[in-house]
């Protein structure tokens, strides 16, 4: 079985190489070893998942270690239930994503590149959840870095492509510093880089409460800079210019998953350490509902997603805050399924429509059938309607919030109250902001700026990876019946709750009663154009690190100039000025020289003389 | 005869060539500056090969020498003198000045 993992590993790198090989020499030949690679890599996830899934023992080996002294570092890998839920979402995305992008990106002439970033994507997230050592994480996790920002670049002839790409990559380089030093200072306390080791330390026991806030908080600081929450929320949204595939991998199954994925892989870690959780559970509740009135008034279907996922992930954190360890991991899940499909699905309106903009939408219904019934699975997934996998999933996180407010173990009491009013009413603004793009783009009159062809569903490659992402967005709440049979004994806590799935099913029929009414009544006016003033950050940002950045820069231009430049050209000044004296001595008269010669030598030896 | 005479003579030939080569205006009477030069070299020898009662007789071999190299050496200088005074129409040392840095800023 580690062959297995080891080759699950290995395939993306290994795609990646040979897609790169081949190039543009022939079109077919990239294309099969692109899709084929993720193929192969989703049949051995699914070997590996098969065999861990459930209450199986998890798999450990030391494939290859460092044998000098100090601890070892390696090749470890840890499979258990959580990595295989993950394995599964990741590559299974990443191979829909692979055969979307035939039809996608049919004639791009960097497609190439892309499909071997992509596959170098997923080989990277899958790194990251099957390791065991910590250094091993690292560097899947920088790898996913550096990927998401040539993916996001894609499209770099536009400005805003790559100023995306540069903030993405700025951003979540800051944030990683943490996980760096995170895994210095664990290494430092625990005596090992082994995650599967720390775990059980803590198990057998139990420090002092709040003894490691330090190694939790900066691991936090990482985990909010990939997974774009406050205050590290801006880059994702402005990475929207990145081509539609990459935004749906990026969104659902490898980038931003890793951050929640982290924090339930180190949930021990974060259960011994409650101020932290607290921190995590605030700046959880502001960013879900932040998140979900910017997804209000975007103009830009991309960015109503962006800020959604925002907002999602913010669930999958509070619920993780909350304890709430399989709530969150299988809201994760879920999300990672309507999401995809989501983009997906927006990729053929863009596809269709030739832009993101929904103020040029509308009326789609009738000329995108396929299209449409995908989008309005994943919206009704998203706003969390009854038989959906976002129901169940937002149901458990929303219930295991209450019971921790209501018993208050681990928050401070007002902070559990506050994440299950932020969510409460991130569960309003969520189906406002998906009723809302799903009205405006696919009812109402067609948009009168539409001009040019007739817009039509995407070919056939680009709606097969829609209609198989519909099965688990329809289907998948059957997983929260019985937690345990995926996710291991750990994750068996009853997940189902009455009254608040009560509760969260009458706001949502409410509020889509209400927007519906709204929308009968005034049409598209309903929302005239208007943004929210974003938090100061980004200005925050620009005042405090970039123009100091830029004035030191300037300072140091100015020494280079003024100082080092000076002496060099001082040299080169005073050689011209002494060389210019010693020139006027050359007249060409053969007499004067030999007078100097007659004197100097008279004079040498007069001096010897007098000195011997 | 004291070793002094001969070594005065020679001292003051010298210093006469040295003088000739430096001032005079006509390159002819530089050369004739120059062969003083050598031959007060020349008497310097001869009078060290007296006084030092040299049986190898080195002192008179290297005049010899001396006197022949100075022959070939006129030869030339008499040659150059020919060609620039063809060229440059004068024999002025002072105003042959071509090889002066000319292009000084």
């Amino acid at each position: 079985m580690t062959a297995v993992v080891l080759c699950l590993l290995g395939r993306p790198v290994l795609t990646a190489a040979v897609v790169l090989a081949v190039g543009h020499r022939s079109p077919h030949t990239v294309r099969g070893a692109a899709v084929a690679g993720s193929a192969l890599c989703w049949l051995l996830a699914v070997v590996v998942a098969g065999a861990h899934l459930g209450d199986a023992a998890p798999l450990r080996r030391v494939v290859v270690e460092t044998a000098s002294v100090g601890q070892p570092l390696g090749i470890v890998v840890w499979v258990d239930p959580l990595s295989c839920v993950l394995l599964l979402l990741a590559t299974t995305v990443s191979l829909l994503v692979q055969v979307y992008s035939l039809g996608y990106l049919a004639r791009d002439p960097r497609y190439p590149s892309y499909a071997a970033l992509v596959s170098l994507f997923t080989g990277a997230m899958a790194t990251v959840v099957v390791a065991d050592d910590l250094w091993m994480l690292l560097v899947g996790w920088e790898l996913m870095g550096a990927c998401s920002y040539f993916l996001i670049s894609h499209h770099w002839e536009l400005p805003e492509a790559r100023a995306g790409a540069v903030k993405a990559f700025l951003v979540t380089r800051t944030a990683d510093l943490g996980l760096l030093f995170g895994i210095l200072v664990l290494g430092e306390r625990f005596g090992t880089y082994r995650i599967s080791e720390i775990l059980s330390d803590l198990a057998a026991a139990p420090p002092m409460r709040d003894a490691l806030w330090l190694p939790a908080l900066l691991l936090l600081v990482a985990v909010l800079g990939k997974s774009a929450q406050v205050p590290f929320h801006t880059w994702l949204p402005d990475a929207m210019p990145g081509p539609t595939p990459i935004s749906a991998l990026i969104h659902a199954a490898t980038m931003v998953a890793a951050g929640v994925f982290l924090v339930a892989r180190m949930h021990p870690l974060f259960l011994v350490t409650p101020r932290v959780l607290t921190l995590l559970a605030v700046l959880a509740s502001v960013t879900m509902v932040l998140a979900a009135a910017y997804a209000l008034v975007a103009d830009d279907l991309k960015r109503v997603l962006a800020w959604s996922t925002v907002s999602q992930l913010a669930y999958m954190f509070g619920a993780l805050a909350a304890g709430a360890w399989s709530a969150g991991v299988l809201h994760l899940l879920a999300h990672g399924a309507f999401k995809a499909l989501l983009f997906l699905g927006a990729g053929a309106v863009v596809h269709a429509v030739g832009s993101t903009s929904l103020s040029r939408m509308g009326g789609l219904r009738t000329a995108l059938p396929h299209t449409f019934a995908a989008m309005t699975v994943g919206f009704a997934a998203l706003a969390g309607v009854v038989p959906l996998v976002g129901f169940f999933t937002k149901d458990a996180v929303i219930g295991a919030a209450w019971e921790e407010a209501r018993d208050g173990r681990l928050l401070w009491p007002w902070v559990a109250w506050l994440l299950v009013a932020a969510m409460l009413l991130t569960a309003v603004l969520t189906v406002a902001y998906a009723m809302r793009a799903w009205l405006l783009a696919f009812f109402g009159p067609t948009s009168p700026e539409h001009t040019g062809r007739a817009p039509h569903d995407p070919p056939a490659t680009m709606r097969v990876p829609l209609y198989v992402l519909m099965v688990p967005s329809v289907l998948g709440g059957v997983v929260v019946l019985d937690p345990a049979a995926v996710l291991g004994p750990g994750g068996g806590a009853d997940l189902l709750h009455g009254a608040e799935a009560l509760t969260t099913t009458v706001l949502v029929a409410l509020t889509g009663l209400a927007v519906v009414l709204l929308w009968r009544r005034r049409g598209r006016a309903v929302w005239p154009a208007m943004t929210w003033p974003h938090l100061p950050v980004d200005v925050l940002v620009e005042r405090g690190l970039v123009r100091p950045v830029l004035r030191l820069a300037q300072v140091v231009r100015a020494g280079e100039r003024d100082v080092v430049d000076a002496y060099a050209e001082g040299t080169e000044a005073s050689v011209r000025g002494v060389g210019r004296l010693l020139r006027r001595t050359q007249t060409g008269r053969v007499q004067s020289y030999l007078l100097v010669v007659v004197v100097g030598a008279v004079a040498v030896a007069v001096l010897a003389g007098s000195l011997a | 005869m004291p070793l002094w005479w001969p070594l005065l003579l020679a001292s003051l030939l010298f210093a006469l060539g040295v003088y000739g080569v430096l001032v005079r205006r006509n390159a002819v009477l530089v050369l004739m500056g120059v062969e003083l030069m050598l031959n007060a070299v020349n008497l310097n020898l001869v009078a060290f090969d007296a006084q030092l009662r040299d049986v190898l007789h080195a002192g008179q071999t290297l005049a010899l020498f001396t006197i022949a190299i100075a022959a070939a050496e006129i030869g030339l200088g008499l040659a150059v003198v020919l060609l620039v005074f063809r060229t440059h129409g004068h024999v002025e040392p002072a105003r042959l000045t071509s090889l002066a840095d000319r292009d000084v800023e």
